[in-house]
């Protein structure tokens, strides 16, 4: 094998290897802190999930090489119309059912804006953003107490254990990873992030392509607001406020490129979402100060990502 | 002669036609609900304030994005340069006008911190911008310990609101931009990445450096917006988990509109009229009491609009038979 290859194959598996390491020094710091691993490792697992599902299904948006930045609204948008809905009608499924659609129109909405009237997606997404959040803020000052929307967390007390969490993203990962290894979907989503006017001239629509990137990123979304009203039931207008910025870091630090293309993978998002959740509760577990923690986050993700795309370097400045 | 002259005034109307458009709308606006929009001093203060953070803002955010480079941090600039300054002002006891250099110098440090680390690792800028933004938002809450900074009681810091003053900052703001961009061997040499980046870095132009002093530029414009912004309330609230972020989304408006203007004039000037108008836009929303969820949505609908009339131009000019040739060559066909 040449030492380039070689070198191909240790930078595809560095993101791996940078969440196993993660696991072990969370692992050795907790054990020799004295903390219990077991339920340090309960609450990584709460708090990846929902970043992890929906930076999953936002893998299907950045392999076309576009970027939706209202993810995070949208969950809480989601989350809080179901927390409506539930307080109304006293159906889970129901809530779930709300969850899912409302997260389905908000990116139907954004992917047909850009696709009919030919806007940039990243500025649909950006105007998309600022609605989104301005409906948070209405719907909690109408529906709520004013500053929260509350489900009985007894309501959803029996949903919140692992076991459903972990079967919600086990599932949605094998539905996601089917359409795009082993559907002309995938194929053609890489082919288009990777040479949009090649694909175009091969007959592959991107505007349909959109679509349904954007349709499996707000399925994804809405299981992430069911997860969210699950794991933390009094919904506030700070639900989901970080999950936007949260999923591209996760995407990029789980080795996929941010230009999308052939090098996408949807366990990227698995991988990258973990990762970071890692990093964050090793930095609690050294009782760092919140900015120190968040300094050193910074500057970790930086380095790992730095690394993975070491192959990736061109002699003019990435853009 | 008469073809100068019809020149000169299409571009007159290309150039006014969106400010004043707005100020006509939101004075109708105002009157219908009784309201006058500029009533007092405070209304032109709050009117000059607005125009001048977001032309900055709107400054730096194009320098960057106009070149492919989307930019995160900036806000987190502007959070970290103000925070650093009005403390060490309120230490020292030092006038106002230091904290304005003082945020000016530390903005442009930290703006080359940000490019020195995108050049030397050579991510792509929006991945590099996120985790600049990280950090500058850590080192923020670390250096006050998360309390932010507050310095409503120092007369002298909170002395700098006035009509006079951003004025200054605008038409100083203004020209700095315009020489650097249009007078430099800079500028030619941004405008030629600009506009063929593999053909400009192949003649020899020096790609790296160029990208750094945008980011000097960037962050310098944006340790102003810091400045203005901490001493219009005298508080920094501090931002942690991308909070600084918000920031950027104001210029996205003014940007837009500042690029239909550039068509007319310098693009410069189609970004500060692309601020007034926001400013207009603004101010009628503090003077109807508007609250700030109908502010978000109302913007960004028209931001929206706007960018559909934009990129829908030619396809609107014939369904609209504005332009008439083109709808009588169809016909004819």
């Amino acid at each position: 094998m040449k030492k380039i290859d070689v070198q191909k194959q240790i930078l595809k598996i560095a993101p791996v290897v940078a969440l196993l390491i993660l696991f072990a020094v969370f692992y050795m710091v907790g054990t020799i802190k004295d903390i219990n691993v077991a339920y340090g490792m309960k609450a990584i697992i709460n708090q990846s999930v929902v970043v992890a599902i929906v930076a999953t299904g936002a893998v299907f948006i950045y392999t076309l090489g576009s970027f939706d930045i209202s993810l995070g609204a949208s969950v809480a948008v989601s989350a809080l119309l179901g927390g409506i809905v539930y307080n109304a009608t006293k159906s889970i499924l129901l809530m779930l059912a709300v969850c899912v659609g409302i997260a389905v129109l908000v990116a139907l909405f954004n992917s047909v804006l850009a696709s009919v009237f030919n806007l940039p997606v990243f500025v649909t997404t950006i105007a998309m953003l600022s609605i989104l959040n301005a409906v948070v803020l209405m719907l909690i000052s109408a529906n709520g107490t004013g500053s929260q929307i509350a489900v009985p967390s007894e309501a959803v007390a029996g949903l919140d254990n692992l076991g459903i969490k972990v079967l919600v993203l086990f599932l949605f990962e094998a539905l996601c990873i089917f359409v795009f290894n082993f559907t002309k979907i995938g194929r053609k989503q890489k082919f288009l992030g990777s040479n949009p006017v090649c694909a175009k001239l091969t007959g592959i629509s991107d505007k349909k392509m959109s679509i349904v990137a954007f349709v499996m990123s707000g399925i994804g979304v809405g299981l992430g607001a069911f997860l969210c009203i699950i794991y933390a039931p009094t919904l506030t207008k700070n639900t989901a406020t970080s999950v936007g910025m949260d999923v591209i870091i996760a995407i990029v630090f789980g080795g996929m490129p941010v230009s999308g293309g052939a090098r996408s993978k949807i366990t990227a998002a698995l991988i990258g979402a973990f990762s970071m959740t890692f990093l964050s509760q090793i930095m609690i577990l050294f009782n760092l100060n919140l900015g120190i923690g968040q300094m050193v986050k910074a500057a970790i993700f930086l380095f790992v990502v730095f690394v993975a795309t070491s192959n990736q370097r061109a002699k003019m400045l990435p853009r | 002669m008469k073809k100068n002259r019809m020149n000169i005034i299409k571009r007159l109307i290309g150039i006014s036609i969106i400010p004043l458009g707005t100020l006509w709308i939101m004075l109708a606006f105002c009157s219908v609900r009784g309201v006058i929009l500029f009533e007092s001093e405070g209304n032109y203060i709050a009117f000059f304030r607005a125009a001048a953070a977001v032309m900055l803002t709107t400054f730096a955010l194009s320098i960057n994005l106009n070149s492919g480079r989307f930019d995160f941090s900036i806000g987190s600039i502007s959070l970290l340069s103000s925070v650093v300054s009005a403390t060490v002002c309120m230490k020292l006891g030092l006038p106002v006008g230091v904290m304005l250099i003082l945020s000016l110098i530390l903005g442009a440090v930290l703006g080359a911190v940000s490019g020195i680390i995108y050049v030397f690792i050579q991510l792509p800028p929006i991945i590099v911008s996120l985790g600049v933004a990280l950090l500058f938002e850590g080192a923020a809450f670390a250096f006050t310990k998360g309390y932010g900074v507050s310095f409503v009681t120092n007369i002298e810091l909170i002395s700098f609101p006035g009509i006079l003053n951003y004025s200054l900052v605008i038409l100083i703001g203004l020209v700095a931009i315009i020489f650097l961009f249009e007078y430099t061997q800079f500028g030619y040499e941004y405008k030629t990445l600009l506009s063929g980046q593999k053909v400009a870095v192949n003649i020899g132009i020096k790609e790296k450096t160029n990208a750094i002093l945008c980011y000097i530029i960037s962050g310098g414009l944006m340790g102003v917006v810091g400045f203005i912004t901490a001493t219009n309330t005298g508080n920094i609230q501090i931002a942690l988990n991308f909070g600084s972020i918000g920031v950027m989304f104001t210029a996205f408006l003014p940007m837009f509109i500042g690029g239909f203007i550039g068509r007319f004039c310098n693009e410069k000037i189609g970004y500060l009229l692309g601020a007034v108008t926001t400013a207009f836009i603004s101010l009628t929303y503090a003077r109807l009491n508007v609250s700030s969820s109908v502010q978000q949505i109302v913007t960004a609908i028209i931001l929206v609009i706007f960018l559909i009339y934009l990129n829908n131009e030619n396809k609107l000019k014939q369904l609209f038979m504005f332009d008439r040739k083109v709808y009588a060559d169809k016909e004819q066909k």
